[in-house]
C-alpha cells in the first residue's frame, strides 16, 4: 500500500470512529423522540457521557482531513459553504441543549424532556446534513467540480439520493433497539434493519452500478449480524455490549471506503476525482504519519482508561472528608 | 460586493472568536479553580472545598460543552471563510499544531467525563484531585496550541515565503518549524496568564458578591473559601500577566516593528521617544493625545524605536489599535493594583470581603478584566491587518467571496447573541440550583450500561 493510501485510510478510520459514535447518538435521538419515557434512562446513560467524545472525534476527522487534503479546502468551502454553516449552527444547538438538559431545573416553559428533544432534533438534522454531504462525496450527485458548486435540486432529483437518506433513517430505527437493549422491540430490529440495507443497496445501485460489487456484501453482512444476534435472548447481550457494537459499526463504515477510494465524487460534473491527486505530499506526509502514530497511542490509551473508569463499580472515596461540625464555618466579620 | 463579503467574513470570524474567548476563559478559570479546590478537599476534613468543587463542575460542563461546540465552529469557519489561508495552513506545519490540539481536546474531554461521571468510583484520597489535573492541563494546552497558530500568523516560518508570494506554491516545508516561531514564546506566555486571570476574576467577583449577600453561615463560608482561592490565584496571574505583557511588547519591537509603531502611535522612528496616551495621528503630528517625554524609550530600554513613516501607509493597520492598546494597558494596570490591594488587605487580616464597596469594586474589575482581555486580542488581530499571515497573505486574498455565506452567517450571529448570555445565565442558575450536598446529574454512578 502506498504512503498516500495510508493517509487516506488513517483519515477514513478516524471518520469511521466519529460516524459510529455519531450513529449511536442518532439512534438514541430517534428513541428520545418516539419513546422518551420508556427509553430515556438507557439512552441517556450512554449519550450523556459520550457526546463530547463524539464531538472531539468530529474535530479529529476535520483536522486530519485538512492535513491530508489541503487542495480540497477551497473546493469544499465553495461547494458546501452554506450547508457547513447550517451544520455549525446545529452543532452548537446540540451541544448547548444537551449540556443544559443535564442540569435543568424544571421551569414552567422549559424542562429536561424538551431540552433532550431539542438535542434529538438537532442531532437528527446534523445527521441529515452529514448524509447529504457524504452522499455527494460518494456519488457526485448535484456537484459541479468545474464551477465548484452544488445544486440541491439536482441532488434531490438523482434517483439514489432520497433512498440513501431514507435508508440511513431506517437503519437507525432498526439498529437503535439493539444498541440500547430495547427488548420489547426485539422482533422489529431484523426486518427494519434488512429494509434499511435494501434501501441503501437501491440507492447505491441508482448512484452507480459499479458500487454494488462483491465487496458490498461485507458491510451488508456486518449490518445484518447484530439484528440476527439480537433475536435470541442468549446472543443478544453480545451485540448490546457497547464496545462490541462500536467495533461492528466501525467495520461497517470502514468497509465502505471503496466507495470513495481511489476516486470520489463518482458522477460529479467534471468528476470523478482521484484521491491521490489531492493528497498532501513531501515532508507533510511524514509529519502526518508521525503525529497519527503518536495520536493513535495517546487516544487509544485514553479510551482504554475511559472504558476502565466506566467499568469501575461505584463507591465512595475512602478517607474523604466527612462533613465537619457546623462550628468550622467562618464567622462573618464585623 | 466582493469587498463587502470579505469584510463580512472578517466580522463573522471576529464575532465568533470574541464570543468563544469568553466561554474559554470561564472554562479555563473553572478548571483551575476546581483543581485548586479539590487539593485541600483531599487533604483536610473541610466539606466546603469539595462542595464548592462539585458545584463548580456543573457550570464547567456547560461552558465546556458550548465552548467545544463554538471551538469546532471556529475551526470549520476558518476553512469556510478563509479557504486560501487554510490551504496555506494545511500545506505547512501549522496544521500539525491543529492536529496536536486535538489530542489536548481528548485529554480534557475524557478526563472531564471520567471526573464528572465516574470520579467517585476510584479509591484513594487524592484521586479526584488527580483527575482534575489532566482537565486543567488539557484546557491550558488547547489555549497554548491555538496561540501557537496565532504566533505563526504574526511571524510565519516553515516554508519559502518569497516563492509563495511570487508563485503561490508552498515549497521547502519544515512541518515542525511553526511550533516555535520567533513570537511563539512571547504570545504563549501572555495568553496563558491573561486568559485564566479573566476566568478567575469573573468567578471571584461572583463569589465576592454572593458572599456579601449570603443568607447563612454555611453559604458565607462556602463562598469565602472560593473567593480566597480565586483572589490569591488572580494575584499570581496578575504578576505573571504584567511580566509577560512587557515581554510581548519587546517581541513586537523585535519582530513586528510596524505593529509596534502603530500601537505606540509613533509617527517617526527615533531615540528618546515619548509615551503617547490616546490621541490620533494627523499628518505627522499627534492630536488630542497626552505625551510623556522620553518615557517610551526608557520603558522599552531600546535606543532606536520604529516609526510609521518607515512603511508605506497602505500597509499600516487601523490606528485604532493605539487606543485599544492604551485602554488595555491602563485597565490592566488598575486591575493589577486592585487585586494587589485586595489580597494585601486580606493577608493582614483586614477582611476586604466584608466591605460592600470593595465587593462592588471587585465586580467592576471582573468585567474590566474581560474587556481588557478582549481588547488585547483585538489589538493583536487588528494590528496585523491587512495581513492574515503577516507580510505573506492578506485577508482579502484569503477570503471566501461566496454570497451563500451571508444568510447562515447572520443566523450564526443572531444565534450567538442569544446563546452566550443564556449560557452564562444558565451556568449561574445551575451553580445555585441545587443544594450543595447533591451530586451533579447525568449518567448515574454504577450505571448499567453494557460496556
Amino acid at each position: 500500500m502506498s504512503t498516500i493510501s495510508w493517509l487516506f485510510y488513517i483519515n477514513f478510520a478516524i471518520f469511521a470512529v466519529f460516524l459510529t459514535l455519531f450513529f449511536t447518538e442518532l439512534m438514541g435521538a430517534v428513541l428520545l423522540l418516539v419513546r422518551y419515557e420508556q427509553t430515556k434512562a438507557r439512552v441517556l446513560a450512554h449519550v450523556v457521557p459520550i457526546w463530547e467524545v463524539t464531538g472531539t472525534f468530529a474535530a479529529f476527522w476535520v483536522v486530519t482531513g485538512d492535513f491530508a487534503y489541503p487542495s480540497m479546502l477551497i473546493p469544499v468551502a465553495s461547494i458546501f459553504a452554506g450547508y457547513i454553516l447550517v451544520f455549525l449552527i446545529l452543532l452548537v444547538a446540540r451541544n448547548a441543549s444537551i449540556s443544559f438538559a443535564e442540569y435543568i431545573i424544571k421551569r414552567a416553559w422549559l424542562d429536561e424532556k424538551k431540552l433532550y428533544q431539542v438535542y434529538a432534533v438537532a442531532t437528527i438534522l446534523i445527521g441529515a446534513v452529514v448524509v447529504l454531504i457524504l452522499s455527494t462525496i460518494v456519488s457526485g450527485a448535484g456537484i459541479d467540480l468545474g464551477t465548484l458548486s452544488f445544486s440541491l435540486g439536482s441532488w434531490l432529483t438523482n434517483p439514489g439520493s432520497l433512498p440513501y437518506l431514507l435508508g440511513v433513517v431506517v437503519l437507525a430505527a432498526g439498529l437503535a433497539p439493539i444498541f440500547y437493549g430495547v427488548t420489547e422491540l426485539r422482533r422489529w430490529a431484523l426486518p427494519v434493519t434488512a429494509l434499511g440495507i435494501v434501501l441503501e443497496t437501491v440507492a447505491l445501485y441508482a448512484y452507480s452500478r459499479g458500487f454494488i460489487t462483491g465487496w458490498f456484501v461485507v458491510p451488508a453482512v456486518f449490518t445484518l449480524l447484530p439484528a440476527l444476534l439480537f433475536l435470541h435472548p442468549r446472543t443478544a447481550p453480545i451485540v448490546t455490549n457497547k464496545v462490541v457494537f462500536a467495533i461492528v459499526g466501525f467495520l461497517i463504515i470502514f468497509s465502505q471506503s471503496y466507495l470513495v477510494h481511489p476516486t470520489a465524487f463518482a458522477h460529479a460534473t467534471g468528476g470523478p476525482l482521484p484521491v491521490q491527486a489531492v493528497t498532501t505530499t513531501g515532508p507533510m506526509v511524514d509529519a502526518f504519519l508521525v503525529l497519527s502514530t503518536a495520536g493513535l497511542v495517546i487516544v487509544g490509551l485514553l479510551m482504554i482508561f475511559y472504558l476502565y473508569a466506566v467499568n469501575q463499580p461505584a463507591g465512595s472515596v475512602p478517607g474523604r472528608a466527612s462533613p465537619p461540625p457546623g462550628g468550622q464555618a467562618e464567622p462573618r466579620g464585623p | 460586493m466582493s469587498a463587502g463579503i470579505a469584510n463580512f467574513d472578517r466580522f463573522l470570524f471576529a464575532f465568533t472568536i470574541g464570543s468563544h474567548i469568553l466561554l474559554v476563559s470561564l472554562s479555563i478559570g473553572l478548571s483551575i479553580l476546581i483543581s485548586a479546590l479539590e487539593f485541600p478537599a483531599a487533604r483536610s476534613p473541610d466539606k466546603y472545598y469539595s462542595s464548592l468543587a462539585r458545584r463548580l463542575v456543573r457550570p464547567l460542563v456547560i461552558s465546556f460543552g458550548v465552548g467545544t461546540g463554538s471551538g469546532i465552529v471556529m475551526a470549520v469557519e476558518l476553512v469556510n471563510l478563509f479557504p486560501k489561508f487554510m490551504t496555506l495552513v494545511s500545506n505547512t506545519g501549522v496544521i500539525a499544531i491543529f492536529y496536536v490540539e486535538i489530542f489536548a481536546f481528548f485529554l480534557e474531554t475524557i478526563f472531564l467525563v471520567i471526573y464528572v461521571y465516574r470520579g467517585n468510583a476510584f479509591r484513594g484520597r487524592f484521586t479526584r484531585w488527580a483527575l482534575t489535573l489532566p482537565i486543567m492541563v488539557g484546557t491550558l494546552l488547547s489555549a497554548v496550541l491555538i496561540v501557537m497558530v496565532n504566533a505563526w500568523m504574526n511571524t510565519p516560518n516553515g516554508f519559502d515565503k518569497a516563492t509563495y508570494i511570487s508563485t503561490g506554491a508552498v515549497t521547502n516545508v519544515n512541518p515542525w518549524a511553526p511550533f516555535l516561531t520567533t513570537s511563539t514564546g512571547y504570545e504563549v506566555m501572555h495568553v496563558v496568564t491573561t486568559v485564566p486571570l479573566t476566568g478567575l476574576m469573573l468567578i471571584g467577583g461572583y463569589f465576592a458578591y454572593r458572599y456579601l449577600h449570603a443568607s447563612g453561615v454555611e453559604e458565607r463560608t462556602l463562598f469565602l473559601r472560593g473567593l480566597r482561592v480565586a483572589a490569591f490565584a488572580s494575584l499570581a496571574f496578575v504578576v505573571l500577566a504584567i511580566i509577560s505583557g512587557a515581554l510581548e511588547i519587546d517581541g513586537l519591537y523585535k519582530y513586528q516593528p510596524l505593529k509596534y509603531a502603530a500601537i505606540e502611535l509613533d509617527p517617526n522612528p527615533g531615540n528618546n521617544l515619548p509615551l503617547t496616551l490616546f490621541g490620533s495621528l494627523s499628518g505627522q503630528s499627534i492630536v488630542a493625545g497626552f505625551q510623556i517625554p522620553g518615557l517610551q524609550s526608557i520603558l522599552t530600554g531600546h535606543a532606536n524605536l520604529p516609526g510609521l513613516s518607515q512603511y508605506p501607509s497602505s500597509l499600516w493597520p487601523p490606528l485604532i489599535v493605539h487606543t485599544t492598546f492604551d485602554v488595555m494597558v491602563i485597565g490592566g494596570g488598575l486591575l493589577g493594583l486592585f487585586v494587589l490591594v485586595y489580597v494585601g488587605l486580606w493577608s493582614i487580616g483586614r477582611r476586604p470581603y466584608d466591605r460592600p464597596w470593595m465587593t462592588y469594586l471587585y465586580a467592576v474589575f471582573s468585567f474590566l478584566t474581560l474587556i481588557v482581555m478582549e481588547l488585547g486580542w483585538a489589538t493583536d488581530e487588528i494590528g496585523r491587518q491587512p495581513w492574515i499571515v503577516y507580510n505573506v497573505l492578506t485577508v482579502n486574498a484569503a477570503a471566501n467571496y461566496s454570497d451563500a455565506l451571508l444568510v447562515p452567517g447572520l443566523i450564526i450571529v443572531a444565534f450567538y447573541l442569544l446563546l452566550v448570555p443564556f449560557t452564562i445565565y444558565f451556568m449561574v442558575r445551575v451553580f445555585n440550583g441545587r443544594s450543595m450536598e447533591i451530586e451533579p446529574a447525568g449518567a448515574p454512578e454504577g450505571t448499567d450500561v453494557n460496556y
